[in-house]
């Protein structure tokens, strides 16, 4: 039932266009396009809600002429649609600064093994729909036995599969195709005026990876109903301990921090620190291109360059940004194989994992709140101020106590990173940015 | 920045904006082929159909480290077929516009509809779908971004990044960007509508990095909306953008930390409307109050809070970012009432809530773009204006916490909401003394709207470059409000 289209045309397609902007006069010219596929489903109380199926095609275009530079995109993929953007991007390069750091990457030859990537499951396009409905009704429903449980936000379904097909004047190019697979549900608790809530997926390249319907509504579940009846708090600075969740938007915010991008523009506060030790010895940050079967590998970047491990923190010293090939040659270090094209984005970025469970890091708290949700975003590079609306659990002698809400948390990135008191060895890659439980000696926990 | 007044303003030339055209000139569908593609799509069953075409033309041009660093241009065509059966949604979209494609996607919209029965959809009658374009124009625009020479636009850039650049020495970095869009819509469906929307939508944005003694600080502004290139000599000017983004960046360096704690909050005019937006418009989305997650579903015409709250959503106001000629369903945009007084009045309607909630259309059914169904959401929403001057409002507050620039926020559906503020002001003794850094406050909706003590008569619109996001769908949005108080809420600093 797949809807899945073979890519051969559109190779021929991208080469087209590359040879045809340098007729039009373009210096150097990068095409990519994308192929792909979706299937999503929701249902919710024991219904399907909606159901979407479509297939979509998108161009990407990078025009330089005199180290001037155009980019367009498009997904309207007919021949005289596409060409007639080469010939304006061409023109509209004009229009742009001559800048020296602009141009492609130099060719680096591909010796990464794809298929060792395990980027695509071939049973993701071979499931009907009636399994994948049947797989998220069945995750709802067991969610909906506990008594506990008041509303539903639905069960979803989700499957992808894409082509990326990326060729540049430099001799570039690259072809690799992938899917993806998700299961979530979310979870109302509680009555109306007191209600709590929380969801979970498990998201996979492969189906056979994915967490069953009934692990899916047990976590979701868990996580629901432990916080029903929450108290306030009084403002007080305390240890706090963030779940694997929590680590990962903090190690998003630490990515947004040493992302080549912001480092050029003076827009992070660790501009100017590489080499200096940032945090404590016990953190160690990678980058990994290379993780088979994770959601972060890819075998090129968006720059036609190898993936690869980068170390951007090593026991507390920073190491390396993450760079695409402008931003390399702007900060005269590496590229990392983070392209995205104008940008740079985390491959799987995360933070290496210590020994101690989750247990033994609430066991060893006197007092202090184990974060579990955040709202918001509060979250500035440049200073590296953290200010997020929170929910967690307050631990006395060593033991979760009770649930608390309607408080902030707030630090400041370059502090958390020294203040690291444990970090956890329970890491699990549920999106490309993950890290382990992870134990901040102090933050301010602000509430009455 | 301006008045919700001066926003009003009546439109002096309705019909200089860019002209609708023919579907068939961009999406080169004739009429008869879009009823059989209805017919196709309610093939299975299924109680309505509608065809949602878009083109869009955007562009984009940035300026950093002293050049034009890069411009881009991207179209995007694409449609999107969608039916509904009861309370169930099919849905497919394409970017390929062959008829072979386009029936494969209506089959696919169409197979929600399990029923196998006959429709029991209304069909138009034959020859019914005559194009028409919305009755009113709400973007009375005089120079068309689409029409003006690129250079014309890199020059409104370089003035923005130029006016940052040259503000201050601490001032180290400067980007600037301008972004257009001109939005072809048309949207037929198995009820008989047809309708097409032409919508501009333009944005200039500065940002900027201040720097002393190692410490580094940045700054924001920017403004824009369904308008012209006038737009930047006669309300804002790209000037006034560069200098205002890197002031906010220079008096920062100075600010000291947030307090911590729960105290009196004074929100300024504008800007703080992002408060309403979280706090009550979300939850006001008929969607999450018929499926009863929001904490307002069994609260309609029941008082939530202070007396002094009256906040509408009015998709219809002239030029603004949130405006709309028509919705994304096809239906005439109203200035909706959601809170009365404190009393919840009014829910903002999408197609499929009104039906199954039978009640009327508010058109507030918005999507992203051709590869999303519409969802119940807000245009510009803001709270009415009240009756103290914004001086009474501060002297009223012994230790308090000014909120002058807020980044944004977010909610959820018990009513637990945040914003961030990028910079504020302590109130002291009356008056605003120290410059405040960037802190989260958090609370729940209803006991924030008890706590709404003053409303100033200074009701004013926010930047005019706000994105709302909902189910993974972003669509411009613009707030307002006048000067208010609350008397107390949890400011998420250190201190």
């Amino acid at each position: 039932m797949s809807g899945f289209r073979p890519t051969g045309g559109l190779m021929d397609l991208a080469e087209s266009l590359v040879d045809f902007g340098k007729a039009c006069g373009a210096d150097e010219v990068e095409v990519s396009i994308v192929d792909g596929y979706e299937f999503n489903v929701d249902v919710r109380l024991g219904k399907i809600e909606d159901l979407v199926e479509a297939g979509s095609r998108a161009m990407g275009l990078r025009i330089i002429k005199d180290k001037k530079t155009a980019f367009a995109s498009s997904s309207d993929m007919s021949r005289a649609t596409l060409r007639r953007l080469v010939r304006r991007a061409v023109r509209r390069a004009e229009l742009a600064n001559p800048d020296p750091f602009s141009g492609l990457a130099p060719l680096t030859p591909l010796t990464i093994d794809i298929p060792s990537l395990e980027l695509y499951d071939p049973e993701v396009p071979r499931l009907d729909s009636k399994t994948k409905i049947a797989l998220a009704l069945e995750s709802e429903r067991i969610a909906l036995r506990d008594a506990r449980i008041t509303n539903s936000y639905g069960a979803g379904f989700v499957t992808h599969e894409a082509s990326t097909i990326l060729v540049n004047s430099n001799g570039f190019r690259g072809e690799y195709d992938q899917t993806y697979c998700g299961l979530s549900l979310g979870l109302q608790a509680g009555g109306t005026d007191d209600r709590v809530e929380d969801f979970w997926s498990s998201s996979k390249r492969f189906f056979k990876d994915l967490a069953t319907p009934k692990e899916v509504a047990d976590k979701a579940v868990a996580r629901t109903v432990r916080q029903l009846n929450p108290r306030k708090i009084k403002t007080q600075k305390v240890p706090v301990i963030f779940d694997p969740t929590m680590t990962s938007w903090l190690l998003g915010f630490l990515f947004s921090c040493v992302a080549g991008t912001a480092i050029y523009q003076k827009a992070s506060f660790l501009a100017d620190k590489l080499g200096e030790r940032i945090g404590d010895e016990k953190v160690t940050v990678v980058d990994g291109g290379l993780l088979p079967r994770e959601l972060g590998t890819r075998p090129f970047d968006a720059d036609g360059l190898p993936s690869r491990k980068t170390l951007v923190m090593d026991k507390g010293i920073l190491t390396h940004y993450l760079c695409n090939t402008y931003a390399a040659r702007k900060l005269n270090c590496e590229a990392t194989g983070n392209s995205s094209g104008a940008g740079v984005s985390p491959n799987n970025f995360y933070l290496e994992p210590g020994t101690a469970s989750a247990e033994d890091i609430i066991r060893s708290t006197e007092k202090g709140l184990l974060l579990i949700r955040a709202l918001g975003h509060g979250l500035n590079p440049v200073t590296g101020d953290i200010s997020r609306g929170a929910f967690g659990m307050w631990i006395e002698g060593g033991e979760i106590a009770y649930p608390v809400s309607e408080i902030t948390v707030s630090g400041n990135l370059g502090e958390v990173l020294r203040d690291i008191e444990t970090v956890g060895r329970d890491i699990e890659f549920l999106s490309p940015v993950a890290g382990p439980t992870v134990k901040i000696r102090e933050m301010t926990v602000a509430g009455t | 920045m301006k008045s919700a007044a001066e926003q009003v303003k009546p439109m002096t030339s309705p019909r200089t904006g860019p002209k609708p055209m023919p579907y068939e000139d961009h999406f080169k569908i004739s009429r008869d082929d879009l009823e059989k593609i209805l017919e196709t799509a309610l093939s299975r069953g299924g109680d309505f159909a509608e065809i949602f075409l878009e083109y869009q033309l955007y562009e984009f041009i940035n300026m950093e480290d002293d050049i034009i660093k890069e411009t881009a241009e991207t179209v995007s065509l694409g449609m999107g077929i969608r039916v509904l059966s009861g309370d169930q949604t099919g849905y497919g979209y394409t970017s390929d516009l062959s008829l072979d494609s386009i029936r494969k996607t209506a089959l696919t919209a169409g197979s929600v509809a399990v029923s196998g029965g006959r429709s029991r959809a209304k069909r138009p009658a034959a020859g019914s779908l005559e194009p028409g374009g919305p009755c009113h124009n709400l973007y009375p625009v005089l120079r068309p971004s689409h029409a003006a020479s690129m250079q014309a636009k890199i020059r409104l850039v370089r003035e923005a990044y130029l006016a940052a650049q040259h503000f201050d020495p601490g001032i180290k970095k400067v980007k600037a960007s301008y972004q257009g869009s001109l939005k072809h819509i048309s949207i037929v469906n198995s009820e008989g509508v047809n309708v097409r929307d032409v919508r501009p939508q333009i944005r200039l944005v500065c940002a900027a990095i201040a720097e002393k003694g190692g410490e580094r600080e940045s700054g924001y502004c920017g403004g824009g909306g369904r308008v012209g290139l006038e737009y930047f000599r006669t309300r804002l000017t790209p000037r006034q953008i560069g200098e205002e983004a890197a002031r906010e960046a220079v008096n920062l360096l100075e600010a000291i930390d947030a307090p911590a704690g729960e105290m009196p909050i004074v929100l300024s005019p504008g800007h703080s409307g992002v408060l309403i937006h979280e706090a009550v418009g979300h939850l006001l989305e008929a969607d999450f109050n018929r499926k009863k997650t929001s904490i307002f579903w069994n609260k309609m015409g029941k008082k939530v809070g202070s007396e002094k709250v009256t906040i509408y959503d009015d998709p219809t106001i002239p030029s603004s970012r949130g405006s709309y000629n028509v919705d994304d369903e096809g239906t005439r945009p109203r200035k909706t009432l959601l809170v009365e007084k404190g009393v919840v009045k009014g829910w903002l309607q999408d197609r499929l809530s009104a039906r199954l909630m039978k009640l009327p259309l508010t058109g507030h059914g918005r999507r992203q773009d051709y590869a999303c169904w519409p969802l119940p959401r807000m245009s510009n929403t803001y709270i009415e204006k009240g009756e103290y001057a914004a001086e009474e409002i501060i002297q009223s507050v012994k230790k308090g916490f000014y909120v002058d620039r807020l980044q944004g926020g977010q909610v959820e559906d018990s009513g637990k909401f945040t914003f961030s503020v990028s910079s504020g002001f302590l109130i002291e003794d009356g008056k605003l003394t120290a410059p405040v850094k960037q802190a989260t406050l958090i609370g729940s909706n209803v006991d924030v709207l008890k706590k709404i003590e003053m409303v100033g008569g200074d009701l004013e619109f926010g930047l005019q470059t706000g994105t709302c996001s909902k189910e993974g769908q972003d669509v411009p949005v613009n707030d307002g409000c006048p000067t208010m108080k609350i008397s107390r809420m949890t400011v998420g600093g250190r201190e």
